[in-house]
């Protein structure tokens, strides 16, 4: 369906006094390099892995959480043997599990579930056309991974006992960091050659949730 | 559209929870069956074109189901943790626009206004 749609744009022709070149009707315009890079951060080959990535992450949390829940009876750990279950049933994690009211490693999971839909949503030009967008995927894989891989160690440490798969999505929280940083950042420097361009907060707010603008337009692949 | 989609099944999901986890308080059967209700009607609707704006409604809704899970006595009987649960999943979902996978309408336009 998507495809289809797709192709119906290709077919229109483009306008005879076009700004950038950029519009031209053809769908693989979108996938037009970012600026500071020499590839596409937004384009498909780029995000599929971290949504995957994110999915096994997925997994991994909403096993532990089961295991809270009590859903399950025990919880598997090749390294620390009976550690983990310590670490899932500490005083840490009661706390917040009183505080949240659901167990840690459910919104764990839920969290990861959003790096891999707001991964999945939007164009393969996300960066330049829903910064918005980009922005929302940009916080809940950045902030809160390098948060959520804190309180991981820190929980080893605290507890005095590890878990193998906390460390696992530990891990997978801070590749998917690395993974993700680069869409981020040219979407940022966009926004600030926009500014930079504009000096017009109204515009920058406009083309912030994805309003086209033509100003915008013609510095978004500038190399600074 | 999967968002959409995901919407209409998350509201099937509170419409069958009252049976499934047995909930003993009255409030959290109506609570739940009504919720379910209007995300179903808000989530089939917004397939409809003219109708997008109806995922902020999933969204309200989304919003409300989150709040009622989440002012309850610690800790959360399994009704209300699961109200916490698909609270978020609804308004995670319902944040994605329609055809989200395309640029935002204005973007597809040869040449973008001024």
């Amino acid at each position: 369906m998507v495809r289809d749609e797709q192709s119906r744009v290709a077919q229109r022709t483009p306008d005879a006094g076009e700004v950038s070149g950029l519009h031209g009707g053809d769908g693989s315009a979108w996938d037009a390099v970012a600026p500071p890079w020499d590839y596409n951060p937004s384009e498909w080959r780029q995000r599929v892995p971290i949504c995957a990535l994110a999915g096994v992450a997925f997994f991994i949390a909403t096993y532990m959480a089961l295991y809270q829940w009590r859903l399950i009876g025990s919880v598997w750990d090749p390294v620390f043997g009976e550690q983990t279950a310590h670490v899932l049933d500490s005083d840490v994690s009661e706390r917040m599990r009183t505080l949240f009211g659901i167990p840690d490693a459910a919104l764990g999971a839920l969290a990861y579930l959003g790096d891999a839909i707001y991964g999945l949503a939007g164009s393969s030009r996300r960066w330049q056309y829903r910064p918005w967008m980009t922005m929302l995927f940009g916080l809940d894989v950045i902030p809160l991974g390098i948060v959520s891989a804190i309180l991981v160690v820190l929980q080893g440490t605290a507890v005095g006992a590890w878990c193998f798969l906390c460390l696992v999505t530990a891990a997978i929280s801070l590749t998917l960091v690395w993974l993700a940083y680069d869409e981020i950042w040219s979407c940022l420097l966009y926004l600030r050659r926009v500014w930079k361009r504009t000096r017009d907060p109204a515009l920058l707010w406009r083309v912030f949730w994805g309003n086209p603008s033509a100003a915008a337009d013609q510095v978004a692949l500038v190399k600074e | 559209m999967w968002p959409r989609t995901v919407e209409v099944m998350l509201g099937f999901w509170l419409v069958a929870s009252p049976f499934i986890f047995r909930h003993e308080v009255p409030a959290y059967w109506w609570n739940d069956l009504m919720a379910g209700f209007v995300v179903i009607v808000s989530s089939l609707s917004s397939h409809s074109h003219k109708l997008r704006g109806a995922r902020l409604v999933t969204a309200a809704a989304g919003a409300w189901v989150l709040a009622f899970g989440f002012v309850s006595p610690r800790p959360p009987p399994a009704a209300l943790q699961n109200d916490i649960v698909v609270g978020l999943l609804l308004l995670m979902f319902a944040i994605i626009p329609n055809n989200a996978s395309l640029p935002p309408e204005g973007w597809r336009n040869p040449r973008p206004p001024a």
